[in-house]
């Protein structure tokens, strides 16, 4: 655009004619725009790109730990839909992913309503809920790998003590259920907080005028909530939710650290069986297949929410 | 002055472009001394790993390099070998275990010279640990030192149930009934750890079972003497174990045992060597057995640990001369002593160090080796065997059993996994 | 927030309901916290007898485990690496996704819709695969085994989500601003850095909180880029130190656990309210 350098000539600064040229084609509209972008596409191309593209190539190929391998489509596919075990891993992710996404929406839309009162001591306690998100997965697990032991749980001890149950108390991590119990309350505790942070921004933006109209047609606090808080929070929660089934699904640290996939491959999840089987036992092709599994369902969940979320 | 000043200017540039290159990982070539790298795993007992790094620099000194020695725990290393081998880049030399001599064999450099060298210095290898490194091309690791997997036990229990160590597989069921009613159970693993697998297979053979059969290929487990095993471990479960014995890690056992509640669990000593260090009283009343024995005489597998070289690590020849220095019998047994008796040698001539011995609670634990196998016998282990002990099969097929499925179909259900594991064989070991 | 005529005994009818909800939610958040902290004060006697109450110390304080953690560790190393690797890090992604935010944000020009589903499309592929062929690139770049393998691909996982979140911020700012100062005679990076940055502030909080939580926490590529001790990160080295074999030394794995959070939640006691409102315009507009 001419008005820089005409701006330029106004306060009498004087710019050599090439600069000025170079300077107004930058400030050009799509060039500008293009050259911001051009780092992130460097790093995109550069350091997604290839890894992501291998990563696909690996599962369609006969890649092994010690050896590369040639492209064999969709055999590895095939291959692990054959196996028992990780129709058995399919079946425990959804399951997991469902009721650990379910507890964190319904749990984060609740404690968000809470923190969003006015209550003194408002920072204290949003950053004390902040805590379990914040702390390294990978320690705050093994807190709760001791917390759950066979021998000196103080999850049954004190349950034991309430007389809630009765000793030994459960097997925490050696039953099926109540393993799969352990992993989605360790989920759920590391993720609330991200739901609940996320929604409560969401809940502050809501003009008060909305609530107030309501107050004033009578409509009651739970009325209130439903028919003007979630219409406009579903924005946010949409995005929320995409964001934690990606993640939850792929969770690795929780299942790894408390349970290695047992008892009996009952809380193997995708990542988990792919490490298992792509690393520890060198089937680098299965491995990327397992992982790999969910990349077109998901990639169409990511579709159409997307979708959803730019029509409202 | 000017002289001082383009001199300290020369100096402050030099400086300034040192510190960068090192910033960005690359010293400067005229300081480099080269540099030999092994990455190895955190050992149970720490002043093992110290006296490792000792010599290490003791190596380096004499041979005017520096040696670095990485250690990290031992469940990451898959993960690193398949990063290293991926991007071609890495350590000089690796701790191998189980399969990775099979896994890797197209990426290990040929080690079979120095193989034959120490062989022949010391009086041969046991042929478990040299089954367990040397694949069809040629050996790919050295074997390093293998672990004891005796029985640990609590004296104290067993003589106020008035009952002798259990000797054989049979007279562990009778005594662990009496001593669960007593409040003392014994524990086996049956859960997705180590321990659960290297047990199986000690119970497993010494009832006659397989899991593979000798050719590699065909699975073993479909068989009477499966049947056999697996009715033993129910029997087991129900009436001398507790139920949380499906939840163990590798850990647990010896939690279990130092906690006082259990009597006998069946691993190798870390748990006496941890009741030491912690100076805590029970230590006094643990032992050690030799494994059971069963219909089919004794038989073990205690796990076997290597030493490999990358092929396309640029310090062969240095890695292997680093190797025989680490095999000289002096710094062998000031290892060896080091880990309290931990660390095996896996040639006939170091084994017999005064260090177990001398020890009675140590002294049954050299013999091992003589009724030792590789994981897979009679099949010759490979790639297979690493998949099916990656994947828990026979741990899950007994945790199957013991939770209420069929003895036939938990049975059918480890020989399909086997089946499966096979099937994937890499072609290269074929 | 919710005004109206009530009298004064239900509104503190309101704020008492209001506490006694929020205190399973507390307990549940902190209560593994508080366990990890008496855990590593406990001395190893107590923690593995079966007669102990877990829940706090009887038979005194030790600091033995702390002592552990920075005498026979190189913890401070460690955290030194992590805060290292966490700034630069979360520093370079923040410059490309304010960059790009901006750009995709205020700009018309083609590709723009798609960028959005291509951020989540970059996180669909998990870390426990990715990190093997993103270690080959490492290696290609020669930086592997330092902590730059680090601080170039933790970018990869972070520019995406905090461009996106930028985007939805940029966009809540009035074009009308922007387009006065181009007329004024600004350049559009005048107008980028002078003007719409700084109303930008609260999203750019927002994404430095991010991005210094997962790069800290990070785990995978920080296990298997980095084999030296001295490179390790906080969480690598802790769990790579102190787990050996078949021996957990719990009380100074707890130790290293309560240690290592502190730096993460520093930032957060004194950025929460950014965060917040961070999050608000970014994510809810976006």
């Amino acid at each position: 655009m001419a008005v820089g350098s005409r701006a330029l000539a106004a306060t009498g600064v004087q710019a050599p004619g090439r600069l000025a040229r170079v300077r107004e084609w930058w400030e050009q509209e799509h060039i500008f725009g293009y050259g911001l972008i051009l780092p992130a596409f460097v790093l995109i191309t550069c350091l997604v790109a290839y890894p992501f593209g291998m990563a696909i190539y690996f599962s369609l190929s006969d890649y092994w730990v010690g050896s590369p391998g040639s492209f064999v489509g969709l055999a590895n596919f095939r291959d692990i839909l054959g196996n028992e075990v990780f129709r058995q891993a399919v079946w425990n992710s959804f399951v997991f992913t469902a009721i650990a996404l379910t507890c964190k929406a319904v749990l984060g839309v609740w404690l968000a309503l809470l923190l969003a009162r006015n209550l003194r001591g408002k920072r204290l306690l949003r950053g004390a809920v902040l805590l379990p998100w914040v702390i390294p997965t990978a320690l705050s697990t093994l807190g709760w790998l001791w917390m759950f032991d066979s021998l000196y749980s103080v999850v049954n001890w004190t349950a034991i003590r309430l007389g809630l149950m009765t000793a030994p108390g459960p097997n925490w991590l050696g039953i099926s259920s109540y393993a799969m119990l352990a992993i989605i309350t360790v989920n759920v505790w590391r993720g609330l907080p991200f739901f609940a942070i996320t929604v409560l921004a969401g809940l502050v933006s809501i003009p008060r005028e909305f609530y107030e109209a309501a107050e004033v047609d009578g409509a009651s606090s739970f009325r209130r909530f439903w028919f003007v808080t979630l219409p406009l929070l579903k924005p946010v929660l949409a995005v929320v939710i995409l964001f934690s089934t990606i993640f939850t699904f792929n969770d690795f640290n929780i299942v790894y650290v408390l349970t290695r996939g047992g008892p009996m491959n009952t809380t193997h999840l995708f990542a988990t069986l792919a490490y298992q089987t792509g690393l520890a036992g060198g089937n680098l092709g299965q491995g990327a297949a397992i992982s790999l599994f969910m990349l077109p369902m998901l990639g169409m969940v990511v579709f159409f929410q997307l979708r959803y979320i730019r029509r409202e | 002055m000017s002289a001082r000043v383009s001199r300290r200017r020369f100096l402050h540039t030099s400086a300034v472009a040192g510190i960068s290159l090192t910033a960005l990982g690359r010293a400067p070539a005229y300081a480099q001394k080269r540099e030999l790298s092994f990455l190895s795993w955190n050992h149970f007992v720490p002043a093992s790993d110290d006296e490792l790094r000792k010599q290490a620099e003791a190596f380096g000194k004499a041979a005017g390099v520096t040696v670095r020695v990485d250690t990290i725990a031992h469940l990451q290393l898959d993960a690193k070998f398949a990063a290293e081998a991926q991007g071609q880049s890495g350590h000089d030399m690796i701790r191998t275990h189980g399969a990775v001599p099979f896994l890797f064999e197209n990426q290990l450099a040929e080690i079979g010279d120095v193989v034959d060298k120490l062989g022949k210095q010391y009086g041969g290898w046991y042929p478990f640990a040299a089954e367990s490194c040397q694949a069809k091309s040629g050996w790919r690791a050295v074997p390093w030192f293998w672990i004891s997997f005796p029985a640990t036990y609590n004296m104290a229990h067993f003589k106020k149930a008035g009952l002798e160590y259990p000797k054989t597989w049979a007279e562990l069921l009778h005594h662990g009934k009496t001593l669960k009613k007593q409040g003392n159970p014994v524990g086996i693993a049956i859960s997705h750890c180590g321990d659960a697998m290297t047990t199986y297979w000690s119970i497993a053979w010494c009832h006659g079972a397989k899991v593979l059969e000798a050719d590699g290929k065909t699975p073993g487990i479909n068989s009477e003497k499966t049947a056999q095993v697996i009715e033993y471990y129910k029997e087991l479960y129900k009436e001398a174990m507790d139920p949380e014995v499906l939840a163990w890690d590798d850990a647990s056992n010896n939690r279990g045992i130092l906690s006082g509640k259990y009597s006998w669990i069946h691993n190798p000593i870390s748990p006496y060597n941890a009741a030491l260090k912690e100076k805590m009283p029970i230590a006094d009343d643990i032992n050690h057995h030799p494994s059971p024995g069963g219909p089919a005489g004794i038989h073990s597998a205690p796990p076997l640990l290597g030493l490999g070289v990358w092929k396309f690590s640029k310090n062969v020849a240095l890695a292997k001369e680093f190797i025989e220095f680490l095999f000289r019998k002096e710094n062998y047994d000031a290892w060896i002593v080091a880990s309290n008796a931990f660390n095996h040698p896996p040639l006939r001539h170091l084994a017999d160090h005064p260090i177990w011995a001398r020890n009675p609670k140590f002294a049954m634990l050299p013999k091992e080796a003589e009724f030792a196998h590789p994981r897979g016998w009679p099949a010759k282990p490979n790639d297979a065997v690493g998949r099916i002990e990656a994947n828990y099969v026979m741990a899950d097929m007994v945790a199957k059993a013991v939770n209420g499925m069929p003895t036939k179909r938990a049975m059918e259900w480890g020989q399909d996994q086997v089946a499966l594991a096979v099937k994937g064989q890499l072609k290269a070991s074929g | 927030m919710i005004t109206g005529v009530r009298s004064r005994a239900a509104r503190r009818r309101s704020i008492a309901f209001g506490y006694a909800n929020l205190v399973p939610f507390v307990f549940f958040a902190l209560f593994p916290f508080y366990f990890m902290l008496v855990t590593s004060f406990k001395s190893n006697a107590e923690l593995y007898s079966l007669k102990s109450i877990p829940l706090w110390i009887q038979n005194g304080v030790i600091l033995d485990h702390y002592r552990y953690l920075f005498g026979r560790t190189e913890f401070l190393t460690w955290i030194k690496n992590s805060l290292i690797i966490s700034v630069a890090s979360t520093g370079i992604s923040l410059v490309i996704a304010v960059l790009a935010g901006y750009s995709l944000a205020r700009l018309r020009f083609r590709g723009v819709g798609s960028f959005g589903t291509a951020v989540f499309i970059t996180y669909l592929v998990p870390p426990t695969l990715l990190f093997l062929p993103l270690s080959q690139v490492v290696v290609w770049l020669g930086i592997a085994d330092t902590i730059w393998a680090l601080i170039v691909t933790y970018p990869t996982f972070l520019v995406p989500f905090s461009t996106w979140l930028l985007m939805g911020y940029f966009r809540t700012i009035p074009r009308e601003i922007e387009e006065c100062a181009l007329v004024d005679g600004a350049s559009r990076m005048q107008t980028l850095t002078r003007i719409a940055l700084p109303m930008a502030i609260p999203g750019i909080v927002c994404v430095i909180l991010f991005g210094f939580t997962l790069t800290w926490n990070e785990f995978i590529y920080a296990l298997t880029f980095v084999s030296q001790t001295a490179n390790k990160t906080a969480v690598v080295g802790v769990t790579a130190d102190l787990i050996r074999g078949d021996i957990y030394y719990w009380g100074s794995l707890m130790a290293g656990a309560v240690l290592a959070s502190v730096p993460v939640v520093a930032c957060y006691v004194f950025f929460l309210d950014y965060y917040v409102s961070g999050l608000t315009a970014g994510a809810v507009k976006g």
